[in-house]
């Protein structure tokens, strides 16, 4: 359960990161596209990013969904949290295809449904592996 | 060939990076309190432990090499390459952290791999 609350708040946080980050970055003007990649291009892009609240609040919950990720790590399998946190790429899509209005063809819709397979298999799979010796087991049904 | 070895780096720098997090915060032991206070001193426990902090340089290797391989290639060819990295990093899960890895979560992670190359191979072929 713990498990549970920990990561869906993780792919929440990471999907919601990457809306607000788009956002942001879209919303900033380019120079012009000959002038892409110089030093002054990059420069100009990277003003104008730190002071746009959405990158904030994107950066803010990626960060969010990376010490959530870390956090899970400490008791549960990285086999585990890993390809879990992959339903974040469902997430993606639809948030993506609900908030910045993007199309989504017909594979990125099958690809998301075999990640959402996926991942239901892995969490069949139990959540921890590895031995911890020295560790008391909690009480059953305290934090399960 | 730089971008193999950028794509390259991407994968194995992303894997370390997972691997060393993961022994670091094994070690910090089970977190399982709301407490603020308790929860403040674990994350300082957790930034200075050593091996999260080889991991989050791993990251930042991996990082840079995806911005450097954009840079070379498209994102289209990027990012499904770099789906690979959820069997590389089970690999390392169980040679490195002993995870017993069944049937079923190989399997699940061999979709979940599948299905991300599929969401980030380019729209239009």
């Amino acid at each position: 359960m713990k498990t549970a609350v920990v990561l869906i708040t993780a792919i929440v946080a990471q999907a919601l990161g990457d809306v607000c980050l788009t956002k942001g970055m879209k919303a900033i003007v380019a120079l012009e596209a000959a002038d892409a990649g110089s030093v002054a291009a990059v420069w100009h892009i990277a003003l104008q990013a730190i002071q746009s609240p959405m990158v904030w609040i994107g950066t803010l919950l990626l960060i969010v969904f990376f010490v959530l990720f870390s956090a899970a790590l400490s008791w549960a399998d990285l086999s585990f949290v890993l390809p879990a946190t992959a339903f974040g790429y469902v997430l993606n899509v639809a948030a993506g295809n609900y908030f910045l209005g993007e199309s989504v063809s017909s594979r990125r819709w099958v690809g998301a449904a075999i990640i959402t397979l996926g991942v239901l298999f892995v969490s069949r799979s139990g959540q921890s592996t590895v031995d911890r010796p020295g560790e008391q087991l909690p009480a059953p049904g305290v934090l399960e | 060939m730089i971008t193999a070895v950028l794509i390259g780096l991407v994968v194995l720098g992303g894997s370390a990076g997972d691997v060393c997090i993961t022994k670091g915060m094994k070690q910090i032991g089970e977190i399982s309190t709301l407490n603020l206070r308790v929860l403040l001193r674990t994350f300082g426990r957790a930034i200075a432990n050593k091996y999260v902090l080889i991991g989050l340089f791993f990251m930042a290797v991996s990082y840079f090499s995806f911005l450097g391989a954009l840079r070379l290639a498209d994102l289209s060819l990027v990012l499904p390459a770099t789906s690979i990295s959820f069997v590389i990093t089970t690999i390392a899960a169980r040679l490195f952290l002993k995870e017993t890895i069944s049937a079923i979560r190989w399997a699940g992670i061999v979709l979940v791999c599948i299905g991300v190359a599929l969401i980030s191979l380019p729209s239009q072929p």
